[in-house]
C-alpha cells in the first residue's frame, strides 16, 4: 500500500519535470492547495444547547477565520476581473480647469478612464447630498477624487493615475472649526454658511439654576480627528451584466440605504442594484457610507468586465470618513455639597469637507453633553461647520466619547475643588429609574449609579490606598 | 518616578438612530426537520451580530443555537435592515427577528394543537418540542411538527415581521421630545501609572461595569467591550490625524499614526450589570458603541490624579503630559518663593 502511493507520487513528478524541460519559461497552472483542514466539524456543546439566549454560543464564523478560510472581498476573483484606482486631489481646496485623461488611455493595458462629468448623478451623502462621487469642478479637499482608472493590473493603474493631468486654480481653505465659524471665513461650499446644522436644548431656568448654585465652573476640552482603520479596508467589486443590472460586492456595513444611494447616482432603479455585504472585516462607522462603489460600477459598464477596487490604508484616512474633533465649553453651577443645579454647554463640530453623518452626531453629542446627571436647568447649543479636511462621519459612540472626555473631566475638576470623592459626586447626581433626561424623556432600565457601585466595588475604589 | 493614578467615568449613550424612524426586517422559515434559517438584511461587521439574531430565534422557537442558519447581507435576497449602525442591531433587528418567529411558531402551534388535543394557546415550544404548557411529557418534536404544517397541512412555518422603536421628534427650539427608544449606562475605572520625568503613561488596569440590558451572549459582550476599550486608550493616548498647513495629512499610516497593540492594553476586568429592558428582544438593549465611550475620560481622570495636571485636548500625549508637569512644578516654585 505504502509502497504503491510513493509510485504514484513518482510517476506525478516526473510527467511535472518533463513538462517544465519543454519549456524553460512554462508555467504550470497553479493547483490549489491540498486541503488540510477536517470538512467535518464538531459542534461545540454550548451550540447545541437550550435555552439558547444568555448561552456564551461560539460564532459560527469563528471556525472560517481561525483557518484563514473567511472570503473578504479581496479574496474574491472574477473571470476578466480590472482593477481600479483613484487619482486623489492632493490639494484641500480648488478649482478644477482642466483635466486631461489622454496619456492614460493610450497605455497599453489600461481598459477605461472615468472623470466625474461622467457620473449621472455626481452627488451622494446620508443627510445632505453634498459629497461628489469624483470631483469635478470643484476640489474640497486633498483627499477628493479627481479621476479613476480601471486596468488588467493594479500596477498599470497606478502609473495611469500618474498620467492624468490636472490643472488647478488653487482657492482659500480654513482648516480651524473656530476660525470657520467666522462671517469672513472663507466658505467651503460657497454661497452655503459653513455652519451647516445646529442643534440646541434648553430645560428649566439656566439663570435662576446659576443664581441658586455656590460655585460655578468653566473648563474648556478639544478633541482630535482619529480614524477607524478597520483590519480590512474598504473593498468593492462591481460587476455591470448585459441585462443593465450591476452586482456590487462591497464592505458596506448597510446595504439598504447604500443600494439607494448607489442607485441614485447611477440613475438606476433601485431594482436594478445587487449589493452582497457577505463578511465585513471591522467597520466602527467607516463603511456606513458609499465611497467607491458608483464609480466601479461606471468603470465595469464602460469596459464589460468585473472590476474591483480595494482602498490603501493611505486612503482609508484621507479619502473615507474620520471622528469629529470637537471644542466644547462647559459652564456649571453646583451647591457647596455637589449637587449640579445648572449648566450650560457649547459644541462646535468639525465637520470636515462633507456633511456625512454629522447631524446623527451633533444630535447625539448635545443630548448626550449633559452626561448621565439630573441637571434642571440646562441650555445646549452645537453647531457643525465645514473646514477643507477629510470629512468626518459616524465613528463608534456618534459624539459620546468626546463630550463624555469633557463632562467627566469637568466633574473631577468640581468634586477636587469641592473636596468630595469624584465616586461621591457622581453618585450625588446620577440617573435613577424615572429620571428626566435633558429632552424630558423619562428613562426606563436605568442602571447608571448600579454601574459606578459595581465598578467602584469590583476596582476597590473604597478601600484605602497605599 | 512613576505615580499610580486612578480615574473614574460614567456615561450614557441611546440604542439606536435620532428620531428618524430606523426599521428592521427579517424573515424565519422552519425547515422539515425543525432547524430554521433567518434572513435578515444586517452585516456581520465582526461583531458577532449573526451569532447572537440566531441565538434570539432559536429562543423563540425553542431550538438550539446551531438549529439556526442566519442568512444576511444579500438585497437581492434578505429584507430591509437600517444596518449595522448605532449599536441597533441586537434591540432592533433582533426585535424583528424575535416577532418574525414568533409568526412562525404561532403556524406551529396551529398544527400541533389537533395533534396534542388541546388549543394553540396552551402550547410552549421548549427543548426541540413543542409541548403543552405545564405538561412537558406531552409533546411532539419539532421537526414533527414543522414536517407536519407543511407536508400535511400545506402551511409552511414562515413568519416575516419588521420592528421600528417608537420615538418623538424633538422640539427644533427647545430640544424637547423622545429622540431614542431607550438608552444603555455604564462606569469604567482606570489605573494609570505616568512617569513624571518623561510624561509616559501606561494604563496597568480598566474596570468596567456595563449594562446592556440581558446579555444574549455574555461571551459576545466581553469581547465588546475589551475591543472598545482598546480603541479607548487609543483615542485617550496615541492616536491623532495631523495635517499640515495646506491641509494635507502628515500621517496617513500605521507607523506614523500610533494604535494601542496589545502590549498596551490594560488588565480588564469586566462586568455585566443585571438589568432587563421590557421593549427589548429577551430584556436586550446593545453594547457596540458604548464600550469605547468612557475610556479616554476615566484614563484622563486618573493622570489627573496621579500628577494633578489635567490635560484638556486629547489625545494626551507623553510631549503634552510632561509639558504640564513641568509647567505645574514651575508654577509650584514661584507660589513657593
Amino acid at each position: 500500500m505504502t509502497d504503491k502511493s510513493k509510485v504514484a507520487e513518482k510517476t506525478k513528478e516526473i510527467a511535472v519535470n518533463l513538462l517544465r524541460g519543454a519549456g524553460e519559461d512554462l508555467r504550470l497552472p497553479a493547483a490549489a492547495p491540498a486541503v488540510t483542514y477536517p470538512l467535518e466539524t464538531l459542534v461545540p456543546q454550548v451550540r447545541q444547547q437550550t435555552p439558547a439566549v444568555g448561552q456564551r454560543v461560539t460564532r459560527p464564523d469563528g471556525r472560517l477565520h481561525g483557518l484563514g478560510q473567511t472570503k473578504y472581498i479581496d479574496d474574491l476573483s472574477f473571470p476578466g476581473m480590472l482593477y481600479a484606482k483613484i487619482k486623489r486631489a492632493g490639494i484641500a481646496s480648488a478649482r478644477i480647469k482642466r483635466i486631461d485623461t489622454r496619456a492614460a488611455e493610450a497605455m497599453p493595458g489600461v481598459m477605461a478612464v472615468l472623470t466625474g462629468r461622467e457620473i449621472p448623478v455626481n452627488s451622494f451623502g446620508p443627510s445632505l447630498q453634498d459629497q461628489p462621487v469624483l470631483a469635478d469642478e470643484r476640489v474640497f479637499h486633498a483627499g477628493d477624487g479627481v479621476a479613476a482608472v480601471a486596468a488588467v493590473t493594479e500596477q498599470i493603474a497606478l502609473e495611469a493615475l500618474e498620467r492624468i493631468q490636472v490643472e488647478y486654480e488653487l482657492l482659500p481653505a480654513v482648516f480651524d472649526p473656530l476660525t470657520a465659524l467666522q462671517d469672513d471665513a472663507p466658505r467651503v461650499h460657497p454661497p452655503k454658511s459653513n455652519i451647516y446644522a445646529t442643534k440646541t436644548i434648553r430645560k428649566g431656568d439656566l439663570e435662576k439654576g446659576f443664581a441658586a448654585s455656590d460655585r460655578i465652573f468653566e473648563g474648556r476640552f478639544r478633541t482630535q480627528m482619529v480614524e477607524h482603520a478597520s483590519l480590512e479596508p474598504h473593498a468593492a467589486i462591481a460587476q455591470w451584466d448585459p441585462n443593465g443590472r450591476v452586482t456590487l460586492w462591497s464592505t458596506l456595513g448597510r446595504i439598504t440605504l447604500g443600494r439607494v444611494d448607489i442607485a441614485r447616482t447611477l440613475k438606476l432603479a433601485v431594482n436594478r442594484v445587487r449589493i452582497i455585504a457577505t463578511i465585513v472585516g471591522g467597520n466602527f462607522g467607516g463603511k456606513n457610507e458609499i465611497t467607491q462603489e458608483p464609480v466601479l460600477a461606471l468603470l465595469s459598464k464602460k469596459t464589460g468586465r468585473p472590476v474591483k477596487g480595494v482602498f490603501t490604508r493611505g486612503e482609508g484616512f484621507v479619502a473615507t470618513t474620520t471622528r469629529h474633533p470637537f471644542v466644547m465649553e462647559y459652564k456649571t453651577g453646583v451647591t457647596k455639597d455637589g449637587r449640579i443645579l445648572a449648566r450650560k454647554v457649547r459644541l462646535v463640530l468639525d465637520g470636515g469637507a462633507y456633511c456625512s453623518w454629522s447631524e446623527t452626531t451633533l444630535g447625539k453629542a448635545a443630548i448626550l453633553s449633559a452626561g448621565p446627571y439630573r441637571i434642571d436647568n440646562l441650555l445646549v447649543e452645537a453647531f457643525v461647520v465645514y473646514t477643507n479636511k477629510t470629512m468626518t462621519g459616524a465613528m463608534r459612540g456618534f459624539g459620546a466619547p468626546q463630550v463624555c472626555f469633557a463632562y467627566e473631566s469637568h466633574m473631577d475638576d468640581m468634586a477636587s475643588a469641592l473636596g468630595l470623592d469624584p465616586l461621591d459626586i457622581r453618585l450625588l447626581n446620577v440617573f435613577d429609574e424615572g429620571s428626566l433626561s435633558p429632552t424630558g424623556q423619562v428613562l426606563q432600565s436605568v442602571v447608571a449609579r448600579q454601574s459606578l457601585l459595581q465598578a467602584a466595588d469590583r476596582f476597590g475604589w473604597r478601600e484605602a490606598r497605599p | 518616578m512613576k505615580r499610580r493614578g486612578r480615574g473614574i467615568a460614567c456615561m450614557w449613550y441611546p440604542i439606536g438612530f435620532t428620531v428618524s424612524a430606523n426599521p428592521s426586517a427579517a424573515t424565519v422559515k422552519v425547515n422539515e426537520d425543525g432547524t430554521a434559517t433567518v434572513l435578515t438584511g444586517t452585516v456581520e461587521t465582526g461583531q458577532g451580530s449573526l451569532t447572537v439574531l440566531g441565538q434570539i430565534a432559536a429562543e423563540e422557537l425553542g431550538v438550539a443555537t446551531d438549529d439556526v442558519h442566519v442568512v444576511s447581507a444579500d438585497t437581492d435576497v434578505t429584507p430591509m435592515d437600517t444596518g449595522a449602525i448605532a449599536s441597533r442591531t441586537t434591540y432592533v433587528t433582533g426585535n424583528a427577528v424575535k416577532l418574525a418567529a414568533e409568526k412562525a411558531k404561532a403556524i406551529l402551534f396551529e398544527a400541533a394543537a389537533p395533534m396534542l388535543g388541546v388549543r394553540p394557546e396552551q402550547l410552549e415550544a421548549k427543548d426541540r418540542t413543542i409541548r403543552v404548557k405545564g405538561f412537558p411529557q406531552r409533546n411532539l418534536p419539532i421537526g414533527e411538527v414543522a414536517n407536519h404544517a407543511q407536508a400535511v397541512k400545506g402551511e409552511p412555518a414562515i413568519g416575516s415581521a419588521s420592528w421600528n422603536p417608537p420615538t418623538l421628534a424633538m422640539d427644533p427650539d427647545t430640544g424637547q421630545g423622545k429622540p431614542f427608544s431607550t438608552y444603555v449606562y455604564a462606569t469604567q475605572i482606570a489605573e494609570v501609572e505616568v512617569d513624571d520625568e518623561t510624561g509616559d503613561v501606561e494604563v496597568i488596569r480598566i474596570v468596567a461595569a456595563h449594562d446592556c440590558g440581558t446579555a444574549i451572549n455574555p461571551m459576545l459582550v466581553e469581547g465588546q467591550i475589551e475591543g472598545g476599550i482598546s480603541m479607548g486608550v487609543g483615542f485617550a493616548l496615541q492616536e491623532e490625524m495631523l495635517f499640515d498647513a495646506a491641509g494635507r495629512q502628515i500621517n496617513p499610516n500605521l507607523t506614523n499614526y500610533i494604535m494601542p497593540t496589545s502590549l498596551d492594553m490594560p488588565r480588564i476586568e469586566v462586568d455585566i450589570i443585571d438589568n432587563y429592558d421590557p421593549t427589548g428582544p429577551f430584556g436586550a438593549k446593545g453594547v457596540g458603541e458604548p464600550t469605547s465611550v468612557p475610556t479616554a475620560a476615566a484614563i484622563l481622570n486618573a493622570i489627573h490624579d496621579a500628577v494633578g495636571v489635567r490635560i484638556t485636548s486629547l489625545p494626551a500625549t507623553a510631549e503634552k503630559v510632561l509639558a504640564a508637569i513641568r509647567a505645574k512644578s514651575a508654577h509650584e516654585r514661584i507660589a513657593v518663593r
